[in-house]
């Protein structure tokens, strides 16, 4: 029996190994949330699949930057990536079709990330509002133009360009003023006027909450994701809801094209995209459901981008606006603000 | 030591080897990145670079600010310095062991402590406003003097350091001989002891500037990219827009700038040596 019993262990400890050898699916992320992301979907699907998950971290230009490197003989399988650089993706022919007739939670994603740029090459599994985090006590925000006006600027702290967060909310200051081209010339000028009132122009959002806390800005725009370390403050702080609406950022998953393992992909892709899942990494507050199955609690919801209503009125900027215009509005940006 | 020279350059090659592959060639390639012009070598890179009025910007800031506190840092260091040398013996431990403090905190840390120190609510502006030098908080961060500061703040030891054992080979009887004589204290500094310190001066002067030229995370912290410098500007362009070659083009920059630093250094070390 005891002989047994020992057999017996060390096959469960050899068969998953075994078996881990056997199927291995590489998968490219964002660094964020690295260890919810593992206990809440990665570890849980390798044991669903019996498989192993190699995952790779990095900002989005290093991994494409990669990806297009390793274009002959792909390493990745699947990558999330924002919309723009799904676009981009594609565009280089990175990428290919999702045959979302693999996707059981396919008819469950709210429309707006069933397919964000509408050719078929990739599915939005999370989103995020923009808006303006403000000190309701100092200001008041109706409108995106309030942000620069005389007497709020020099306690603003306004995204860099070069953040997913900058366009966006460059977009709705040109909205608000009345002026809004592609090319973001006119927001970008008036960001610019007043570039030495603003106090700066931030890059990384998680500077803003001790910022905020000193006194040093009473607003910024920021996304929803970094809304709940602001509630913490004990301070009186509002996410406005300005006259011209919110804006936003989708993150999609796209399928490697010539990759190894596209079922097992696929497979994780609908993993992802499942209530069961989605609901937890919402509960955890790691990302808003692209599920419109999911049901949180109103404390959850309130620190997520949740709802359909909500979801509906995003105003984003078509990626392929932004994928031809990245350059002009950096060059656009040092030339009125950077200096 | 040796019998021949063969037997220690011998010694010497694995040593020399294991850099010249790890360290010097992937240097060269990348270094190289920035004169390549599709297949042919040119400097298009560079007058590309220089011929943005935003990357001339940042060059000078970088230059300006690493010269500003290369300056600062060798007044205060001297002042330190000679304060140090002549103190007990077991004073003069502690006092090394304070100004070699900081050295061992994270450089992050250090940077962050300076948003607090600097914020409007911060002990700098509460005291500016209690002493009536001002009567509502004034803006330091994300502008320069906060670069400025924290950056001289980050480099200061080395050079106290420095000047504290060039100080102390320094002949003891060399300023009193030189007062007697009926030199007055800027002559002592300017005829004596600057020229048989300046050994110390050129290697703390070195150490400053070339870490002031790179360091990066406070320029990150403290300036923002509102107050971007050549190593904010290197992450920029890898980061953001994927540009290699630019950032080849800044690493070089920053490299001659940190050689012809220590040359020049050495230069007027030496020249004064002649007199």
């Amino acid at each position: 029996m005891k002989k047994f019993l020992l057999a017996s262990s060390a096959l469960l400890l050899v068969a998953p190994a075994a078996s881990a050898q056997e199927k291995t699916l590489t998968i490219s992320v964002y660094g964020f949330a690295q260890d919810a992301f593992k206990e809440l979907v990665y570890t849980p699907f390798e044991q669903k699949c019996g498989c192993k998950l190699v995952v790779e971290t990095g900002n989005s230009v290093e991994r494409l930057a990669k990806m297009e490197a390793n274009k002959a003989s792909p390493v990745v399988d699947m990558a999330v990536v924002s919309m723009a650089d799904a676009l981009s993706a594609s565009r280089a022919d990175l990428i290919e079709k999702i045959d979302t007739s693999k996707l059981q939670n396919f008819n469950k994603l709210y429309d707006l990330a069933k397919d964000p740029n509408g050719d078929g090459m990739s599915v939005g599994y999370t989103f995020y509002a923009t808006s303006i985090v403000y000190r309701s006590d100092k200001m008041e925000v109706n409108s995106w133009a309030d942000l620069l006006d005389e007497k709020n600027a020099s306690h603003v702290a306004f995204p860099n360009v070069t953040t997913n967060q900058g366009p966006p909310a460059l977009y709705m200051v040109g909205e608000a003023i009345g002026k809004n081209t592609p090319d973001l010339k006119e927001a970008i000028a008036a960001v610019g006027a007043k570039k030495d009132d603003i106090v700066t122009f931030y890059v990384k959002s998680s500077q803003l909450v001790q910022l905020m806390q000193q006194e040093e800005i009473w607003a910024a725009p920021i996304g929803r994701f970094s809304w709940e370390g602001f509630t913490k403050l004990g301070l009186p702080i509002k996410w406005a809801t300005p006259k011209e609406g919110q804006t936003g950022g989708m993150n999609v998953m796209v399928l490697t094209k010539g990759g190894k393992n596209q079922d097992l992909a696929l497979q994780f892709m609908d993993f992802w995209l499942s209530t069961e899942i989605q609901t937890a990494l919402a509960e955890k507050l790691v990302d808003s459901p692209a599920n419109k199955d999911v049901k949180v609690s109103p404390e959850i919801a309130e620190n997520l981008t949740y709802g359909e209503e909500t979801v509906k009125n995003l105003k984003l900027i078509p990626s392929a606006v932004a994928l031809d215009n990245r350059e002009a509005w950096l060059s656009e940006w040092n030339a009125q603000v950077g200096q | 030591m040796f019998q021949n020279r063969a037997e220690a350059l011998a010694l010497a090659l694995p040593a020399a080897v294991f850099a010249a592959i790890v360290f010097l060639a992937p240097v060269v390639i990348l270094l190289a990145e920035g004169f390549r012009n599709a297949d042919s070598w040119s400097l298009s890179a560079y007058t590309t670079f220089f011929s943005d009025p935003l990357n001339r910007t940042v060059f000078l800031r970088t230059f300006r600010l690493g010269l500003m506190v290369t300056a600062v840092s060798a007044v205060i260091g001297y002042a330190a310095a000679f304060a140090i040398v002549n103190l007990t013996p077991r004073n003069k431990g502690q006092m090394i062991g304070l100004v070699v403090l900081p050295l061992m905190i994270s450089s992050v840390a250090r940077t962050y402590a300076w948003i607090v120190i600097l914020g409007r609510t911060g002990i700098v502006n509460q005291a500016l406003q209690l002493v009536g030098l001002s009567d509502e908080p004034i803006r330091f961060l994300f502008t320069e003097t906060a670069v400025f500061i924290g950056l001289l703040q980050l480099f200061l030891p080395l050079m106290i350091l420095s000047l504290i054992s060039a100080l102390e080979n320094m002949p003891k009887d060399a300023i009193p001989a030189a007062r007697v004589l009926g030199a007055n204290w800027f002559q002592v500094f300017f005829k004596v002891i600057l020229p048989l310190t300046k050994e110390g001066l050129v290697i703390g002067g070195t150490l400053v500037f070339t870490g002031s030229l790179t360091a990066y995370i406070t320029p990150a912290i403290l300036g923002g990219s509102k107050v971007l410098m050549l190593e904010t500007l290197l992450y920029q362009r890898v980061t953001v827009a994927n540009d290699f070659v630019a950032a080849s083009v800044i690493a070089f920059i920053l490299i001659v700038m940190s050689f012809a630093a220590n040359l020049l250094l050495k230069r007027l070390a030496t020249a004064r040596n002649k007199r």
